[in-house]
């Protein structure tokens, strides 16, 4: 546990780096608007800021809305993240089966349960709100576990030694431990709930920023736009910032940068790992076919994974919806791919380059943890709008999305290295380029990989936000397109198909992962 | 004079006899860390384990906590198995590690093996041993605002609170400076000698096991046997300046030697 050494010139510093990184953003922004001035794509700081006075009522009243919701689903995702942490912790053979629900469906694609639930909950304020929930619960109940498993074995045995049980366990020292992580998980969960609702309201909702979005795109109103963006990433930051300053208020110790759990311990044989997958499938396919049972969904809405199988397998127009959702996918994954692994890697080598330049590496931290709080699908029509509807504009968003996150953990895994380790390099006078690749870079790898599966759902959700809202192709677009055709089927399975994706995707990961740190970092693999 | 039954009585429950019974521990990953282990320890007495460097003294010592499951065999605290000790908070342990929990106070983390031990939490018995343990007007403190010395002595501190029938103590000086650790060592043993308490001890240091204790097992390399079982006949309470009386000398000499001979065979 780090306990925070609290020195006056760490936050005046960090503090300082902040404000610099703004006006440096905000001095480019403007040289760029004045650059592209008459091509409608980018408004000036100061166009913003007029269109954000004179429309100060409409946007305070969609910000109020938005703002509900997203509290709304804020609390309750991270209240069922508490929850599936207690039972999978009291409950430990459960462990396994209860994160890889959790991951299959954080893997949903928002767009596609958006206009499920707007028919199945109406046009209120319900989907919205379980969109939030939905973009929440999965990243604080991977920190949390994180923080639920980090106490000392010896803290364990002292409530063992005096006869006490799991119960005492996670009540009296689990719990307490787990505490920053949970803060670390509520810091980032902020602004996903944010980007939730907005998603929630993307899909027909009356009132919100989402819906303001969808207009403002329609109209072509580019400062709007942009004004839209930029609330939605100042709120962003602020409730970051907000929970970081609550969390040094209640905690001794600093907030841990936590970015994924790090890999399942223990070696298994090919038919373990096999028999394990089937038993989640099943697990999944019966939870799927029991939720629409009891909540008794109309069937004319919710689709069984019965249905789905007809729709794929035996109904007379089988082949042709293969064929769609085969080609959806294809377009999709053409963006999503190619634009996760440039995000990553331009992270890892930005991360790099800057860590060879101490003094702007501690400058670009804050501002890149703040970076990361603005959700970034928000900014979709952004991108969009600057780039194109084309390959570049979409692979772009995807890139900048995963950018964010991939640079911090990397940073974060960069500074990891272990002091005393980097005393004997200097011992030796080894120079900056030596101790990266031989301390630093290996150091750094854990972090990037929990990143990189980390940002797989992202990627996804991203592409098929942008392919909804703008570009007209792939599973996105079929599945907006088969919402409003009625065409349940055929959306289902595209749910199906890409969830089912976006896990293959993040196990492909992890297996690369585990090829590579079994032979840079063994403890990290077991 | 025939002994009163229920003094004796009294005795196994204050200070427990421990029967190891063909004890026997291997892990998952193969490694045997004791071999199959009869011995007894006797009630009221502190028994220390020397040996070298992972030669399963300290996985020994958790078979006894009921901290892990014995291969084979088993472990009898006056009669029963530890888990009933544990349930009734009879057993206390000092590890290698302080493990305060980082979030209370001292005082909060000594009383807080009260809590888990089922008793309420009694501020004066606390307060009272954070004076013994020489930690006054520390009780507020945090475990960071403490020096490595002083965690160690709260950690005791701790495993004292309960009045603990068995007293575990896992090299509890490993972490403090020869100075501290010398006075630690003359000065605790106070605390639970009067009690009666049964003390099993790990230490790397002979001088210490000596010091502190009424026999000292020499444990061999893995998978643990038992090398030398020496008898410590030295007064108690220890008169100061022992450690240069010539009969303290000549019992470091024979576990040292004896650990040299275990070490080689």
């Amino acid at each position: 546990m780090t306990t925070a050494v609290g020195t006056i010139a760490q936050p005046l510093r960090s503090g300082l780096g902040s404000a610099f990184g703004v006006i440096l953003i905000l001095l480019a922004w403007d040289l760029a608007a004045r650059a592209t001035a008459g091509s409608f794509v980018l408004a000036a700081p100061a166009e913003v800021l007029n269109w954000l006075v004179a429309n100060r009522g409409l946007m305070g009243r969609a910000l109020a809305e938005t703002l509900a919701n997203a509290a709304a689903g804020f609390v309750i995702g991270n209240l069922a993240a508490i929850l599936l942490a207690v039972v999978a912790l009291a409950w430990p053979r459960a462990e396994r089966a209860v994160m890889n629900l959790a991951l299959l469906i954080f893997c949903l694609p928002l767009v596609a349960t958006g206009p499920i639930l707007r028919v199945l909950l109406g046009p209120g304020d319900g989907p919205q709100i379980w969109l939030a929930a939905l973009a929440v619960y999965y990243t604080t109940l991977v920190p949390l576990m994180v923080g639920l498993r980090a106490a000392p074995a010896s803290w364990l045995d002292l409530v063992r030694i005096y006869g006490r049980g799991r119960w005492t366990e996670i009540v009296r020292v689990r719990a307490r431990a787990a505490l920053p992580y949970l803060f670390a998980g509520l810091q980032i969960a902020a602004p996903a709930a944010f980007l939730g609702a907005m998603v929630g309201e993307f899909t027909g909702a009356e009132r919100g920023m989402g819906v303001l979005t969808v207009r403002f795109i329609r109209a072509m109103d580019v400062p709007a736009i942009w004004a839209l963006a930029c609330v939605a990433a100042l709120v962003s930051i602020l409730v970051f910032a907000a929970i970081g300053w609550l969390a040094r208020f209640v905690l001794d110790e600093k907030p841990p940068v936590i970015i994924a759990p790090a890999q399942a311990v223990g070696a298994l044989g090919v038919t373990a790992r096999m028999l394990r997958t089937l038993t989640l499938a099943v697990l999944a396919l019966a939870l799927w076919w029991a939720v629409i049972q009891i909540a008794q969904l109309n069937p004319f809405f919710a689709k069984g994974p019965d249905d789905v199988a007809r729709a794929l397998l035996s109904a007379p127009d089988a082949a042709e919806t293969r064929a769609r959702l085969g080609t959806a996918l294809v377009e999709t994954a053409v963006y999503v791919v190619p634009g996760w692994a440039a995000g990553l890697g331009l992270g890892a080598a930005i991360a790099i380059v800057l860590i060879l330049f101490p003094p702007i590496a501690a400058v670009a931290m804050p501002v890149a943890v703040a970076l990361r709080a603005i959700p970034i699908v928000t900014t979709a029509p952004l991108i969009v709008l600057v780039l194109g509807r084309g390959a570049v504009g979409t692979i772009s968003l995807v890139a900048v999305m995963v950018f964010f996150p991939s640079l911090v953990a990397c940073l974060h895994g960069l500074r990891q290295a272990p002091g005393q380790i980097m005393d004997v390099f200097d011992s030796y006078a080894a120079g900056p380029v030596s101790r990266l690749i031989h301390v630093r870079i290996p150091a750094m790898l854990p972090a990037f990989f929990a990143s990189a599966r980390m940002s797989v759902p992202a990627a996804i959700l991203a592409v098929t936000v942008v392919e909804w809202l703008a570009t007209g192709r792939g599973i996105g677009s079929l599945m907006a397109l088969s919402a409003s055709l009625s065409e349940y089927d055929m959306l289902w399975s595209a749910i199906m198909a890409t969830a089912v994706l976006a896990v293959l995707f993040h196990a492909g990961v992890s297996a690369l992962e585990r090829v590579v740190l079994a032979r840079t970092a063994p403890e990290q693999v077991g | 004079m025939a002994p009163d039954p229920r003094a004796a009585e009294m005795k196994s429950v204050a200070s427990p006899d421990i029967v190891c019974e063909g004890l026997c521990k291997s892990f998952a990953d193969g490694t045997q860390a004791l071999a199959p282990l009869d011995a007894v320890f006797d009630g009221g007495k502190t028994t220390a384990f020397v040996g070298p460097s992972g030669c399963g003294k300290s996985t020994l010592l958790r078979l006894i906590a009921g901290l892990e499951t014995p291969s084979a065999g088993a472990v009898l605290i006056g009669g029963a198995p530890p888990a009933s000790l544990q349930r009734q908070g009879a057993i206390a342990m000092a590890f290698q590690d302080p493990s305060l929990l980082p979030w209370r106070s001292l005082r909060g983390n000594i009383a807080l093996a009260l809590t888990l031990a089922g008793r309420p939490a009694d501020r004066t018995a606390v307060d009272g041993l954070i004076d013994l343990v020489g930690l006054a007007g520390f009780g507020d403190a945090r475990p960071s605002a403490l020096s490595g010395g002083m965690r160690q002595r709260a950690a005791i501190a701790r495993a004292l609170v309960t009045e603990p029938s068995l007293l575990l103590l896992d090299e509890p000086f490993g972490a403090v400076d020869e100075l501290t650790r010398r006075q630690l060592a003359r000065d605790l043993p106070k605390l639970w000698e009067p009690r009666g308490t049964t003390t099993l001890l790990v230490t790397h240091s002979v001088d210490e096991a000596v010091l502190l204790s009424d026999r000292v097992l020499v444990l061999s390399p893995r998978p643990a046997q038992i090398a030398a079982d020496i008898a410590v006949s030295l007064p108690r309470p220890r008169p100061a300046g022992i450690e240069r009386s010539e009969n303290f000398r000549a019992l470091v000499m024979q576990v040292s030697d004896a650990l040299a001979e275990g070490a080689v065979a």
